[in-house]
């Protein structure tokens, strides 16, 4: 069995007994019932996504700095991740605003700015996508996954800045039960060893594909591509 | 004294090998041709040389500094003409000069005499649309003569030029370093000394013009 | 080298171009008229309510023909492959950046100045010192921000589909304080000091920013 085969299995076992900790162990919320047992792997999969984002913003400036092939994969594989559990997060907490809000959808500041944190990041990924793969694409990836990244803060901390139906800060302001306070800490950790090994999975592909285009033979022989056009356009 | 020396310069566009391995040494002063079919990498060769381009993997020296480390300082010496010429169509031919000469940080006295030196001075007033392809071709080689460059790289430049090409290339050629590439043999041996063929990317030998019949 | 010389040598081929042939402003002006056209018909704007509508159609208008400005203002040069040329020159490539984006930016500025008299012709809106403040503070890093962009997706292909995907989620923060400003300028509650300071905040990190990237974005 790979190592590769062995990290995913262990994530997710990690992943069941995350599951076991949040039905079987943590205590029923008495105002919301038990729709309040999404927020752990929502609040989870956001803090996994803006690791994820994380890697993308030092791989990006790695790469710029020196331009390192190992940064730009991970920049990349941490941006796919990234936007991942960005829709993870993005779903638990329609289905949670749903019954607890009465809406799926609400125009506030900490969802809109998430809801732009999937867009930005997407972006990234269509840039990879259509750019031309070599170090012109990495070097424009990376300055658009470090300019993405001056959103993780605003979503981080948009709850405080602006008043916001969602609800605050409730780890760090030392709101939950004992009990719901270890699930929530047990869950998170597995869901970044989840998000860790995703990324390193991903990395290992993003190496596989890079080879793959580098080192098809025989060799086939193309005219280079230049910017064409005449300064005479007929007008 | 080699002025321009590469080693090894290969350079892949996805997977596809434009340039394999080419190897090219140019004493000062010295004149050589690139020659080849269609798509066997002389722009790619040229625009490397002329560190528009980085190439894959080699090592490109021009007049001791390295071709991308230093590539902003080398710029200041080198004159390139691309395949496409590359004009802004609304402003006049001195004007487009102007510009450049902003760029390159040269009096503008300059445009007036590269104009003269390819033989459009007549022609300074009128919008670079205005002018024919073979004039805007000739301003494209003023633009790259302003700052008198010691390495000259042309890339197809007789494509437009007309019965007089070899006049005009011998005027801006003259004391400097010079690339060229081009499809026309004749023009090539009365220019340049040197040749260097590429076939499918890969240099096929450097010979004097005598040798290269086709 | 100085780079002030080399980014108004910039500037002024732009401007003189656009002089020239009259491409963009004349286009950018009816557009943002009839911008305001289409808006009347869609939100039946009448004097009581126009305050509160009237100020998201000003960003909506400007957005979008920010994002026709500073996208034309590389793919131009793309396309007549005479970037290449500038870049081949020793000029630093934040000098030429600077220099496109503030050309960029004074055409905006010309639009900014048909449709501000425009919409309070149209709407009987105010058209203050205020106003014109805040349009022309959210303009600058608009520009930057916009004017990058544009320099990264001048190399991608499906270049007009990925400049807006870029460039708008990065404008938010200046749509929603510039919002704000002319709304509370306009006569709505709202904090205009606050707001101002957001835009200049926002302008500030954003210039910053854009020139330590322009070096990655234009060099080969």
């Amino acid at each position: 069995m790979s190592s590769y085969v062995k990290a995913a299995a262990g994530a997710v076992v990690l992943m069941l007994l995350a599951a076991g900790a949040i039905f079987l162990y943590a205590p029923t919320d008495a105002l919301q019932g038990p729709v309040q047992r999404i927020f752990y792997l929502h609040v989870s999969s956001a803090v996994a996504a803006f690791g994820c984002f994380a890697v993308v913003l030092i791989g990006g400036v790695i790469y710029l700095r020196n331009e390192s092939v190992t940064a730009d994969r991970f920049a990349r594989a941490g941006a796919l991740v990234g936007v991942l559990f960005t829709t993870v997060t993005l779903v638990m907490g329609m289905l949670w605003a749903k019954p607890v809000w009465g809406s799926f959808w609400a125009w506030d500041a900490r969802l809109t700015s998430t809801l732009v944190l999937w867009i930005i990041y997407a972006g990234y990924l269509l840039v990879r996508r259509l750019a031309e793969p070599g170090r012109q694409a990495a070097r424009l990836a990376a300055v658009v996954g470090i300019f993405g990244f001056i959103d993780v803060p605003v979503v981080y901390y948009s709850v405080t800045w602006w008043r916001t139906q969602h609800p605050g800060p409730v780890i760090v302001s030392n709101a939950l039960p004992p009990e719901m306070l270890s699930t929530f800490l047990f869950t998170m950790a597995c869901t970044v060893a989840l998000a860790a090994v995703m990324i390193v999975i991903r990395y290992r592909i993003e190496t596989l594909l890079d080879t793959k285009q580098t080192s098809t033979e025989p060799a086939k022989v193309l005219a280079s591509r230049e910017p064409s056009g005449l300064a005479g356009r007929a007008r | 004294m080699s002025f321009v020396v590469a080693n090894a310069l290969t350079h892949r566009f996805g997977h596809e090998v434009a340039l394999d391995s080419v190897d090219l040494v140019l004493d000062s002063g010295e004149h050589m041709a690139v020659l080849g079919e269609n798509g066997a990498g002389k722009t790619t060769l040229l625009r490397i040389i002329a560190t528009a381009l980085r190439p894959t993997s080699g090592k490109l020296e021009i007049g001791g500094l390295d071709g991308f480390h230093e590539r902003r300082r080398l710029r200041g010496y080198i004159g390139f003409v691309a395949h496409a010429v590359g004009l802004y169509p609304a402003l006049s031919a001195v004007e487009n000069l102007e510009f450049f000469c902003d760029l390159y940080d040269v009096s503008h006295v300059r445009a007036d005499e590269a104009l003269e030196t390819v033989g459009l001075a007549a022609e300074g007033q009128k919008a670079a649309s205005d002018l024919s392809r073979g004039m805007q071709q000739r301003l494209a080689i003023a633009r790259a003569i302003l700052h008198n460059p010691r390495l000259l790289v042309l890339d197809e430049p007789d494509a437009s030029l007309g019965a007089d090409a070899a006049d005009v290339l011998g005027r801006v050629m003259h004391g400097r370093t010079v690339v060229l590439s081009t499809h026309d043999h004749a023009l090539a041996s009365r220019l340049c000394p040197r040749t260097l063929v590429l076939r499918h990317g890969r240099s096929v030998g450097t010979a004097t013009h005598l040798r290269v019949v086709r | 080298m100085n780079p002030v010389r080399v980014a108004f040598a910039v500037t002024r081929k732009d401007i003189r171009s656009e002089w020239r042939t009259r491409e963009m402003v004349p286009a950018l002006a009816q557009f943002v008229v009839l911008a305001l056209v289409i808006a009347n018909f869609g939100f039946q704007i009448d004097s009581r309510n126009a305050p509160s509508i009237a100020p998201g159609i000003l960003w909506m208008a400007l957005v979008f023909a920010g994002l026709v400005a500073f996208g034309r203002t590389f793919a131009a040069e793309r396309e007549q492959a005479s970037l290449e040329a500038v870049l081949m020159t020793p000029a630093s490539p934040v000098a030429i950046f600077a220099g496109k984006a503030m050309a960029a930016t004074i055409l905006l500025v010309v639009c900014e100045a048909v449709m501000l008299p425009a919409m309070s012709l149209f709407f009987g809106t105010p058209f203050s010192a205020a106003v014109v403040g805040a349009v022309l503070l959210a303009t600058i890093g608009m520009a930057a921000l916009g004017c990058m962009f544009a320099a990264i997706v001048a190399r991608i292909r499906a270049r007009e589909l990925l400049l807006p995907l870029l460039t708008l989620p990065l404008w938010i923060p200046f749509v929603i304080a510039g919002g704000q400003a002319v709304q509370s300028a306009m006569g709505l509650s709202g904090g205009y000091d606050n707001a101002m300071a957001l835009l200049l905040d926002f302008d500030i990190l954003f210039v910053v920013l854009t020139s330590l990237a322009a070096r990655f974005v234009l060099d080969e």
